[in-house]
């Protein structure tokens, strides 16, 4: 229907997350109306981040260097190590201003019955953070789903004795904040229950 | 077609696009379902924490014509039940997963087993009890194949269906994996696929087969629930076309 190098356009951005065969066409049309600056900008950025992303060598978030930003700045704590999922997990702690130390992402959750398992993620790595000495605290920031709390267990009883010195915790559940208590589901407000803490 | 309700138990969960989620219910009425839930993964999604691994649910699933192939979708999802001692204990939890696991590979879509799905509560139910649990995993196994069509014949031989008796103590009996059940001794020659099974552990399936509460007085030794555990994971891997992904977390 199109000529191919279009065709070829449409196809690949229709290989995008989220991105069907209409919005493909509507955005590869967008980019052949862009001027010749913008058009080669975006094919730059792409070739840009596959080039030049890859993973951290201590913590495996993403990272334009051997070392990610967080794990290069001297300022963070090195004591204490946020255990997340994915990378894409790291921001929105990032975003709470609350955390000063550093992360370890595992790269997925624990899940024989997707074929995920503990050799598959990168908790080898974890223990060798934590037995090369100087950390004081694990923070277990797996997501509040059955698979994330299989893997907090795995890690923390894999800690406990790798490393009983180390204080090991999980983030808490609990109401989202600005939220009625009568639109809460009853999980979330037994878990705030569980989690209450004196005034 | 209008939209069918019934409550299920969540056997699978792959999350697609930005929020969505495609979710494999294993429900009452309609059997396994293969259902997309749009916005699942979203902080103020309408099925709030109803949608977790091994969480029974009431959903409203919207079918799909069985001729397309695009995926049902699930419009609404009320938490019932949901089990806590899966997140508490990692051998519970590994439990839980191997019950779904074998829901999601033995049973085929909209092919309902309500005797079945009950049989998967009260198992996810009861797995906080450690002694009990290896006994509840193998009675689930059990009611698996016995609900799904697929019971190995215990107490006659498959073959020509003479009575075969077996001491607990010392005799050894011949079991088709192929053919599906014991084998008396005349049949046994030129069988495929034969394991050798002990009394003890032929008495112990007979057991955790059988309706009521004698299994609960199997002699269940180490020894004899590591047969038995083998001899069962020999029997679904024969039927599955491969090992179960959670054997090895299950240990003995």
């Amino acid at each position: 229907m199109y000529a191919p190098p279009v065709q070829r356009l449409i196809s690949e951005l229709g290989k995008l997350p989220g991105i069907g065969q209409r919005t493909a066409q509507r955005l590869a049309f967008h980019i052949l109306r862009a001027t010749p600056e913008d058009a080669n900008a975006l094919a730059d950025a792409i070739r840009d981040v596959k080039d030049k992303i890859g993973f951290c060598e201590v913590c495996f978030n993403l990272a334009d260097g051997p070392r990610c930003r967080i794990c290069a700045d001297e300022r963070r704590d090195a004591s204490v190590i946020c255990v997340v999922e994915e990378p894409g997990d790291v921001i929105p702690v990032e975003r709470t201003h609350e955390f000063r130390g550093r992360y370890h992402v595992l790269g997925g959750a624990l899940s024989p019955i997707d074929g995920v398992d503990p050799d598959d993620l990168r908790i080898a790595e974890l223990y060798a953070r934590v037995e090369a000495g100087g950390i004081t605290e694990v923070v277990l920031a797996t997501n509040p789903t059955t698979t994330g709390e299989a893997t907090a267990l795995h890690l923390a009883g894999a800690l406990h004795e790798r490393a009983p010195d180390v204080t090991v915790t999980r983030l808490a559940s609990g109401l989202p904040v600005g939220a009625d208590l009568e639109y809460a589901d009853e999980v979330t407000l037994g878990r705030a229950f569980a989690g209450r803490q004196g005034v | 077609m209008p939209p069918v309700r019934t409550r299920a138990l969540v056997v699978r969960t792959v999350d697609v696009l930005e929020t969505s989620r495609v979710l494999t219910l294993f429900s009452r009425d309609l059997g396994k379902v293969v259902a997309l839930a749009k916005g699942a993964r979203r902080l103020k999604s309408p099925f709030q924490s109803s949608l977790d691994l091994l969480s029974v649910c009431d959903i409203v699933v919207l079918r799909k014509d069985g001729a397309s192939d695009s995926l049902d979708l699930l419009t609404e999802a009320v938490l019932i039940e949901r089990y806590d001692s899966l997140r508490r204990d990692l051998r519970s939890h590994y439990a839980g997963q191997y019950v779904a696991e074998l829901l999601d590979a033995l049973t085929d879509p909209h092919d309902p087993h309500p005797k079945l799905f009950d049989a998967a509560v009260i198992t996810l139910r009861h797995l906080d009890e450690p002694f009990l649990r290896p006994r509840r995993v193998m009675r689930f196994e059990l009611a698996c194949l016995r609900e799904l069509g697929l019971m190995p014949a215990l107490e006659d031989c498959v073959h020509c269906g003479a009575n075969v008796n077996v001491s607990v103590e010392n005799d050894r009996v011949a079991f088709g994996l192929a053919t599906g059940g014991v084998l008396c001794a005349a049949c046994r020659p030129g069988q495929p696929h034969v394991a050798t099974l002990s009394g003890q552990t032929l008495d112990v399936l007979r057991r955790h087969a059988s309706p009521g509460n004698s299994w609960r007085d199997a002699n269940l030794d180490p020894r004899a629930l590591a047969a038995t555990r083998g001899t069962l994971g020999a029997i679904l891997g024969h039927l599955m076309g491969r090992r179960p992904r959670l054997w090895p977390y299950l240990g003995t």
